[in-house]
């Protein structure tokens, strides 16, 4: 049985599902529930709907104020009204992703067999889990075709998730700063992050909401590490260079000196009161996991057939998921010849640019949104 | 309609797949929709990618030089270059190259061996007169670094093993089959239908 109902955790929706959902893993979660936001409306031909995919850290709300944090939210440059995704035009869907911990079934929920926080009880989920569960979203709203699907990053892996496993779904795509398979450098900055917050005392195999606690430090320097991998070399050196932090003298010690220093401290510690340490671990390792290649071939006929439009997005100091990596991307759409786009964005704020102000990047999305008929 | 756009478009059957170098806003991607001919491009300014997707176009943002490689081979049926060729850092290994992306390969350019073109550089003495596309490009800063002749391209043509299956002096669209040329000293612009069969 499923059911839609308003959420009294947060804004917006609550789909609860009483059935199993059969993971990659080969195991099964007994009942979930996802939490979603929506944002303009569906028109009566339903044709008009455009899924965002959020990012490793986002949540269901790009638009308007955040509930979470009180500020604008994640996406609210690229979605809005008379925005590049314009939600006079398009009903916009974001749902918190499986495994999340904005209100989607994750491992801080009570594990329905036995009454307990799921910890690592939880299983492991993939990216293609993810979308499976977005998809049932999408069916509930009885949408039979979406216009688009959009995300950047973790997002982007989640839309050409779509587009392999649900092709009879979706019109066009847009993958912006991904890749087809994480690559090894990646799963070396998620496995560092990941032993960061493993071996913080505080973690307690998992079980650390039970006894009340969390593992504070570990989460935040994983998320210092993580954080990093987002901007560029240019960016810091633009932001901070090595300005000094409220100091005219270095003090000789291991406190806070510089101001690239406090700031990555800063970005820890506000990433621990939204976020869920073991939710961290559970969708670093979907990333880790996630090569889609071998599926995007398999369902050539189907993508050809619906003939899905592809956009395929990069930022030029990108260095988490470089151009390389998208090109790779063209080439595989390219080779099973289906229609694609590509455009590279000259931008020196590294990967985060996808979250940032890039007028360059929101004309190209939204020229190729007003291309989807 | 541009006189090189209607000739391609008479030589392309339906159906074909197509990949235009250099597309510019995608007015001839546009026309080959049309005949129902589907075409994908590739631009370098972004400005112009931009254009494209919003009328719907496929298009690829990049350098051919730089990106040829990612282009799967046998993907296309024709690769069109119009007046693009002498702008390529190495029409040769381009050319090469593109020979196993695409079955025929148009190439359409201004031939700078023209009668007047050489009057010109005789008169002037300026290799400017040779090289200009528009009227700020001059020797040091245009991006048409391979000025060449129809003889000249034939020749490269032959050097890298494609048949030459027609030939086309564009302003007065006149055909030429059997591995004749236009006239070097007098034809504008041409257009070469190549095939690596």
């Amino acid at each position: 049985m499923r059911k839609i109902t308003n959420n009294s955790d947060y804004p917006g929706f609550l789909l609860s599902c009483e059935e199993d959902l059969l993971l990659d893993s080969g195991k099964s979660i007994n009942q979930f529930q996802i939490a979603y936001q929506t944002y303009g409306l569906l028109n009566s031909n339903k044709d008009n709907a455009i899924l965002i995919c959020h990012a490793l850290t986002g949540d269901q709300f790009p638009a308007e104020e955040s509930p979470i944090t009180k500020k604008k939210g994640w996406w609210d440059l690229m979605v809005g009204p008379n925005k590049p995704i314009d939600t006079n035009k398009y009903f916009v869907i974001c749902s918190n992703v499986l495994g999340g911990c904005v209100g989607t079934t994750g491992p801080n929920d009570i594990n329905p067999k036995t009454s307990k926080i799921y910890g690592l009880d939880f299983p492991t989920i993939t990216i293609r889990d993810m979308v499976k569960v977005q998809k049932i979203l999408i069916d509930e709203l009885g949408i039979e075709k979406l216009r688009s699907v959009i995300g950047g990053s973790m997002g982007a892996m989640q839309v050409l998730q779509w587009s392999a496993t649900y092709p009879d779904f979706v019109k066009s795509i847009v993958c912006i700063a991904g890749s087809l398979k994480h690559s090894a450098q990646n799963i070396a900055f998620d496995e560092a992050g990941r032993q960061s917050i493993m071996l913080d005392p505080n973690w307690h195999q998992g079980r650390y909401l039970e006894i009340n606690q969390k593992p504070e430090n570990g989460l935040s320097v994983a998320r210092m590490i993580a954080h990093i991998t987002y901007l560029s070399e240019k960016a810091f050196q633009n932001k901070f260079g090595r300005n000094l932090q409220e100091k005219k003298n270095l003090s000789f010690g291991f406190g806070i000196d510089f101001q690239v220093e406090s700031y990555l401290r800063h970005q820890g510690r506000s990433f621990v009161d939204r976020f869920d340490a073991n939710s961290y671990l559970y969708m670093t390792r979907a990333m880790d996991y996630f090569d889609v290649s071998e599926e995007i071939t398999n369902n050539q006929k189907k993508i050809i057939d619906n003939e899905i439009r592809f956009l395929v997005l990069s930022f030029t100091s990108d260095w988490l998921f470089p151009t390389k990596e998208s090109r790779e991307i063209v080439s595989l759409l390219n080779s099973i010849g289906s229609n694609v786009s590509f455009a590279e964005v000259v931008s020196d704020r590294g990967h985060d640019s996808f979250l940032l102000d890039e007028p360059q990047f929101f004309r190209v999305c939204e020229g190729f949104l007003k291309g989807i008929k | 309609m541009r006189n090189d756009y209607k000739i391609i478009l008479d030589l392309i059957p339906q159906n074909s797949k197509v990949l235009d170098i250099g597309c510019s806003d995608g007015e001839l991607i546009s026309l080959l929709a049309e005949k129902n001919i589907s075409a994908q491009g590739v631009e370098l300014n972004q400005e112009k990618v931009i254009s494209c997707l919003g009328k719907g176009l496929d298009v690829i943002h990049g350098d051919i030089n730089l990106i040829v490689e990612d282009f799967p081979y046998n993907q296309f049926d024709y690769c069109i270059l119009t007046q693009t060729i002498q702008a390529v850092q190495k029409p040769d290994v381009l050319l090469n190259t593109l020979k196993k992306v695409s079955k025929n390969i148009i190439v359409g350019f201004n031939n700078s061996a023209r009668l007047s073109k050489i009057i010109k550089f005789f008169l002037s003495g300026s290799y400017d007169s040779l090289l200009k596309k528009s009227n700020s490009d001059q020797w040091y800063n245009t991006d048409y670094i391979h000025p060449c002749s129809i003889k000249d391209f034939k020749k490269l043509s032959l050097d890298l093993n494609f048949k030459v299956v027609s030939t086309y002096d564009v302003i007065n669209a006149v055909q030429f089959n059997n591995g004749k040329i236009p006239s070097n000293l007098f034809c504008k612009e041409v257009l070469f239908h190549l095939t690596n069969e």
